[in-house]
């Protein structure tokens, strides 16, 4: 072969590449929705994990460092969630620690964990508007971007959630999409998916209480269970039950919960399997409480699947209700886990590492004024009953194509709301235009990319 | 006025009579015998409609007396229900309860040589055991050329198939 041919064929080969990888990423494919999918532009993220900072949490203990200064009439200020702000911590009456043999409880804190703040990565949003007042309610506005007004408990939302829009209009599988709650409590398994008829859990994520599924009740239930032959004993199964399923309609929804296809459940049974066999899982260094375990085990719902998407919910900072030094504690266990997550996600999820953005938002705020419930401390514990404060959060943000080192908006200058997430989520995923044009995210939402 | 009272004491004095007489003769029917008696009833329908979906509660219970033959215990109900609600695809951890039963090596499973010995018998049992209802003879006859075809397919991986279904899932 000459040289001159040789070329040609190199240059021909690599015209043909280049169109086909052009032709690859403007190809439209057709989703489960039926429409047909044509990608614009290249998404901001590959994968998205969305803390659900959730329990209701004051912004005078959060994002103001007031420590006990905005609470307890104790003129202690100082920042108790040191990865994600910037802000010296509290020098005096350290109470959210851990607590060594001998010495007062909560005394010492967690060391930091992060070289540079979330605060230092990432964007923030210090002033933003929770929509609802409520658990289930704000749950259900951060994940379905609608105020969530009338929605019931022990009831799905009413409008569709973020893995519904994902699902249908991006055409994310089931196992691209994760919920992993901290309790079966509270309707959390229900979030999961909506019950709207244009949607519903045809488009569901996954949903998973690791506290229950790989606790004592799933040990008991699940740790023995057969690991079948994937062809010579599940096809047969499966082959036999399609047969029965096809003899017995269904209607769509009549039974509740998602569905995943055959191959989704063999690897979902697989990851059940190795979490059983391993006994344990790796965790923050400090892990002593539900919400701790909780992402310890949403690291690992990621190690294996590598969602699109991964919701983890938080709710340990609700003790402020009757316990003020316990919402202390929780409030900064909730710091740690969060930055353990990011670090875990950098440094043992290849596939993730430097593709992910990270997004937390309190359902919630709390009360300006106190109940009448003291604790160990005598200090005062705070409800989430409907005042201004109560609508009070934050949001933060970090990762690929998230601006470093960004505050927007200050105490006096309230920009954002809890309903935005859905389509900041929809906006990184290319499909911001879609939920849009349904229709049912909270009028005044917008995408944070748009508000920065 | 004398004559007035008379009447009046012969009307009143014969009111009862009269209305005793009026009661025995509208009280005198001609006794009919009826007999009762039971239609036969195929309650083994092959069309038996089933349209509620069991709770978690009766799937498990349900689930357990059939593969056990006994109850199932409170404790361990509740425990299963509690699982049930901690997953999303119900489906799926179904299946996983299933084969963790399966597992347990007290299921009373029939055995292989029942099953390929006499496919029909062994398929009729297992729509009655799983679905209550007899299988129709498309069913039937899928299940017995499934099994015929495959010599790796098991009564447990039936069963499997059968409590892991959509149907069993009704009432």
């Amino acid at each position: 072969m000459s040289e001159k041919n040789s070329k040609l064929k190199r240059r021909d080969f690599v015209k043909k590449a280049a169109a086909f990888t052009a032709g690859s990423i403007a190809m439209p494919y057709i989703l489960p929705s039926g429409r047909l999918f044509a990608r614009t532009n290249a998404d901001m993220a590959d994968h998205v994990v969305y803390v659900l900072f959730a329990g209701g949490v004051r912004q005078q203990e959060a994002v103001l460092q007031q420590y006990l200064a905005g609470s307890q009439d104790v003129n202690i200020e100082g920042n108790i969630m040191y990865n994600m702000l910037e802000g010296a911590a509290p020098d005096r009456k350290i109470v959210y620690g851990t607590t060594p043999d001998g010495q007062p409880v909560g005394s010492q804190p967690i060391p930091k964990l992060l070289n540079q703040t979330f605060q230092q990565m990432g964007t923030i949003f210090p002033e933003v508007q929770a929509v609802n007042g409520g658990h289930y309610g704000g749950l259900n506005s951060l994940i379905t971007g609608n105020r969530a007004t009338g929605q019931g408990l022990k009831r799905r939302p009413r409008y569709p959630s973020i893995f519904e829009y994902l699902r249908r209009h991006r055409g994310f599988k089931a196992t691209d999409c994760w919920f992993v709650g901290n309790t079966i409590m509270n309707s959390v398994p229900l979030l999961n998916s909506s019950n709207h008829p244009d949607y519903g859990t045809q488009y569901g994520a996954n949903f998973v209480a690791p506290s229950i599924t790989f606790g004592g009740d799933g040990y008991a239930t699940l740790a023995n269970a057969k690991v079948y032959h994937p062809q010579e004993e599940l096809e047969p199964i499966y082959r036999m039950k399609a047969f029965l399923d096809n003899t017995f309609r269904v209607r769509n929804g009549e039974i509740d919960g998602i569905r995943n296809t055959e191959e989704e459940k063999i690897n979902i049974k697989e990851f059940v399997r190795d979490i059983f066999n391993r006994g344990s899982v790796p965790g923050p260094p400090v892990s002593d409480n539900g919400d701790l375990r909780n992402i310890r085990y949403a690291a690992q719902v990621m190690k294996w699947f590598k969602p699109k998407i991964t919701v983890v919910n938080l709710s340990n900072v609700d003790g402020c209700h009757s316990n003020f030094s316990g919402y202390l504690r929780s409030l900064h266990r909730a710091d740690h886990g969060m930055a353990w997550l990011w670090n875990y996600i950098q440094t043992q999820i290849p596939e993730m590492a430097g593709k992910t953005i990270m997004i937390a938002t309190p359902e919630c705020g709390r009360n300006e004024r106190p109940n009448p419930i003291q604790d160990e401390n005598d200090w005062y514990a705070y409800d989430h009953s409907g005042d201004y404060n109560t609508s009070r959060v934050w949001t933060t943000m970090v990762g690929p194509n998230v601006p470093s080192n960004l505050m927007v908006g200050a105490e006096d200058n309230r920009v954002g709301k809890a309903t935005d997430n859905v389509l900041t989520i929809a906006e990184i995923f290319g499909v911001k235009n879609d939920v849009q044009s349904a229709g049912m995210v909270d009028a005044g939402s917008a995408s944070l990319f748009d508000r920065i | 006025m004398q004559i007035f009272s008379k009447l009046r004491h012969l009307v009143e004095s014969a009111i009862v009579p009269l209305m005793f007489i009026a009661v025995l003769l509208s009280s005198c029917e001609k006794e009919v015998v009826a007999t009762f008696d039971v239609n036969d009833v195929d309650v083994l329908d092959q069309n038996l409609i089933k349209t509620r979906l069991k709770s978690d509660k009766q799937f498990t219970s349900i689930l357990y007396t059939t593969l056990y033959k006994r109850a199932i215990s409170v404790d361990k109900l509740v425990q299963t229900e509690r699982v049930i609600q901690s997953f999303g695809d119900k489906g799926l951890i179904h299946e996983i309860i299933v084969s963790n039963y399966m597992n347990s090596g007290e299921v009373e499973l029939p055995s292989d040589s029942f099953m390929r010995a006499d496919p029909d018998s062994f398929i009729t049992a297992t729509y009655r055991k799983f679905y209550v209802r007899l299988p129709s003879e498309l069913e039937k006859s899928f299940f017995r050329n499934y099994i015929e075809a495959n010599p790796n397919v098991t009564t447990e991986l039936v069963y499997t198939a059968f409590a892991a279904s959509d149907e069993y899932q009704f009432y």
